[in-house]
């Protein structure tokens, strides 16, 4: 393996096709959008140089985008925390657990390998007065009219409105399981003997899982919190199929924005001004994450 | 062994390599259309190895799916075409649903798959197309006879720039209020022909235990297709707009943002969510005793619910009191447009004439309830009921005018228009949300 890492050759020629591939596919696309973001820009037409205007007008102007980034940053908050300690009970019960492991393993992860899609137009159909909770409520007599019930999708009122609260927890329910996977392959590599010593030393189950688990599992804390981050940022699939952005661009995010502004508008320009703006907080985010969340590597 | 697994890793590596070169080289590059006025006439490009010419249509409803009956005519002119033409053309649809069919089309024109046909509302939608180009000049078509078919050059006007024709209309339909015959003779609510009278009836109607007012402000068009309705009546000139001799604060703007509150009124309660389907679902299922909107949805109502034509009744959207004149219409047609890159034109232009050929236009106005554009004769006695009520308020217009999102001055200007009166609805103050649109015009209009 040294004789092969010192050749020059060889690792010119493993690394190429990873460095061609990102540079095509990542790196040239980016570098393309940034430039397209300081241009007007239509696709049918060549770009044309604006200077800072789009992000101008995007940071100042656009009252869309002051909701968008609204709900993104929401968004972001509720799935960092509310992943972090669904994942870790699950994690932790899981691995306690001797029997139905891995079904119950399986169940939770299961969402995750669903289109989001499909499970978009599933719950919105669920959450639909006439159609769901609603409509089966009534028939139960909760209710007298499906209307009458939460309008689960429509209401407009609050800072963080009722939909957006919806959403997150469909999310919530979608990929937590990601999260709990990557706590349980954290988990599974302590060893046993760690948790040994802490019976010993009069620990119970919740102690150990203090003090021996969760700083034991904290690299893999930062990595989890980082991809949802980035994940709920970028958030798309559920938004678009649940609502739509609606009731009139209430629950719009920034992703769904883009959409809008760059497909419906031919605004490829402006909307590239905004996957910039998606990008810089991305990368802001996965900074402050990793700078704040310690990460001490113990031998395990 | 050692120099077996270098070569191998090599051999893998450069693969990779070529694969990923090979699927570059295989996008085609971006190119863009000439101007419209510099369009090169398109080429007839060698048809498929087995000779026929395929062409694809984008078309805004599920063919497979619909039971709208103008979208089931629609498919009948793709079998009756695909038939006729075996061995020579075929055309494959590309549907997508209303809400999503700018984009997906939007998306296509970018990457440079503009389909061989595409279905346009004219105003500022079909300017997308035209002015960069993307749509065709049809006008030498046209000339083969083609045009003497239709009713009169008049139809041709949305699809017109310039002198030159880009579009070819399939059908007409006016904006009319749907109303259920039996549930207002229970109420003992009368046909409404002022604004008095529209928030008397729906009074009576909601205190008869009735929603009076079936709407979608969950797609945004159908609740401004009401403002429209309101702008027009209380004397708006949008000429004056566009020209900045009057502005968006306008009493008569804000007469009609009022009235827009006074009859949210009278909504569904889940009219800020409902989209179109569900809320002219409402109207054919009897839920609500009223439906705003275009007489497409005929098509739609008979398809869905056929018993229901008897209980329906049209009239035309009311006056406004001391307003302008109330005999003019909301009008809108489907329109087909070419592709100025297609490399099959003389099959795309066989396929949009079986449009407009008398079978499918007698369909139109017999089943679909939709006005038709060439001069056919049809049954009145078979077509639906609501199509004589239709042509009735038609034949008594005094003028046309076009959806108001669809006739400021882009598409985004319309999408502003239509956001600011679903804003009213939800409630923000008037001000507020005509401050939208004012301020959209001061940066990009005037």
């Amino acid at each position: 393996m040294d004789k092969l890492l010192r050749n020059k050759k060889a690792i010119v020629l493993f690394v190429a096709p990873a460095f061609i591939l990102f540079t095509l596919v990542l790196f040239i696309p980016i570098l393309q959008s940034v430039y397209y973001s300081f241009c007007d820009y239509d696709a049918l037409t060549p770009p044309k140089w604006v200077g800072l205007d789009n992000y101008v007008k995007l940071l100042t102007k656009d009252k869309t985008m002051k909701i968008a980034l609204k709900n993104s940053v929401f968004f972001m908050i509720f799935s960092c925390i509310s992943q972090l300690i669904m994942g870790l009970v699950l994690a932790g019960f899981l691995t306690n657990i001797r029997k139905g492991r891995n079904l119950f393993k399986n169940i939770y992860y299961l969402p995750c390998v669903l289109s989001s899609a499909a499970l978009g137009l599933l719950w919105m159909f669920v959450f639909t007065p006439k159609l769901g909770i609603n409509a089966m409520l009534t028939s139960f007599g909760v209710f007298s009219d499906p209307t009458e019930g939460p309008l689960w999708l429509m209401d407009i009122k609050g800072y963080i409105i009722l939909p957006m609260w919806v959403i997150a927890f469909v999310a919530l329910w979608q990929y937590v399981g990601q999260s709990m996977m990557l706590y349980m392959a954290q988990i599974s590599g302590i060893s046993n003997d760690l948790y040994e010593a802490s019976y010993i030393d009069g620990c119970g189950k919740g102690k150990s899982f203090i003090y021996i688990t969760l700083p034991l599992i904290r690299p893999m804390v930062a990595t989890a919190m980082s991809l949802n981050a980035i994940g709920s940022l970028k958030f798309f699939d559920l938004i678009y199929n649940m609502t739509e952005g609606g009731p009139n661009h209430r629950t719009e995010v920034l992703a769904t924005h883009l959409y809008e502004q760059g497909f419906k508008y031919f605004k490829y320009g402006y909307a590239s001004a905004i996957g910039v703006v998606l990008l810089v907080l991305c990368l802001l985010m996965t900074f402050l994450i990793n700078k704040f969340v310690k990460m001490d590597n113990y031998e395990m | 062994m050692k120099n077996f697994k270098r070569v191998l890793a090599s051999i893998l590596s450069a693969g990779m390599m070529l694969g990923l070169l090979a699927g570059c080289a295989a996008a085609p590059a971006a190119s863009t259309p000439a101007p419209a006025a510099e369009a090169p006439a398109a080429e007839e490009a060698a048809p498929a190895e087995d000779g026929v010419q395929e062409i694809t249509w984008m078309f805004w409803d599920d063919l497979e799916a619909t039971s709208d009956l103008i979208s089931l005519g629609y498919k009948d002119v793709v079998d009756r075409f695909n038939k006729d033409y075996e061995g020579k053309y075929h055309v494959t649809p590309i549907t997508t649903n209303l809400e999503e069919y700018y984009s997906k089309l939007n998306a296509l024109v970018a990457a440079n798959q503009t389909p061989d046909v595409f279905i346009v509302s004219p105003g500022p939608n079909l300017d997308v197309y035209v002015n960069p180009g993307v749509a065709a000049v049809l006008d030498d078509y046209l000339a083969d006879g083609w045009k003497d078919t239709f009713t009169s050059d008049a139809v041709f006007s949305g699809g017109t720039y310039d002198g030159k024709i880009y579009a070819i209309p399939l059908n007409i339909a006016a904006a009319c209020v749907f109303y259920n015959t039996e549930m207002f003779e229970k109420a003992g609510a009368e046909v409404p022909t002022n604004w008095t009278e529209m928030l008397d009836a729906c009074e009576k109607l909601q205190a008869a235990g009735y929603t009076p007012i079936t709407i979608s402000a969950g797609t945004a068009w159908c609740l401004s297709m009401v403002a429209g309705y309101l702008c027009d009546r209380n004397g708006l000139d949008l000429d004056k707009i566009a020209s900045h001799e009057t502005d968006w604060f306008d009493d008569k703007v804000v007469n009609a943002a009022n009235q827009i509150v006074e009859l949210s009124k009278y909504f569904q309660k889940t009219a800020a969510g409902d989209d179109n389907d569900i809320a002219t679902a409402a109207f054919y299922n009897e839920e609500a005793a009223i439906l705003i909107q275009g007489s497409w949805a005929i098509g739609q109502i008979n398809g869905a619910n056929p018993e229901f034509e008897d209980k329906c009744g049209v009239f035309q959207f009311p006056a406004i009191e001391g307003g302008n004149d109330p005999n003019r219409l909301i009008a809108k047609s489907d329109s087909l447009a070419m592709s100025s890159a297609t490399k099959y034109p003389e099959a795309s232009i066989a396929f949009m004439k079986y449009f407009t050929d008398d079978i499918a236009q007698r369909y139109t106005a017999e089943k679909g309830g939709k006005i038709p554009v060439t001069k056919v004769e049809y049954d009145a006695a078979v077509a639906p009921k609501e199509l004589a009520y239709v042509m009735d308020i038609f034949e008594n217009a005094s003028g046309t005018f076009g959806f108001y999102n669809e006739s400021l001055a882009d598409t985004e200007a319309g999408s502003t228009f239509d956001n600011a009166f679903v804003e009213i609805f939800l409630g923000t103050p008037i001000e507020e949300a005509l401050q939208e649109i004012q301020d959209y015009y001061e940066a990009n209009v005037w």
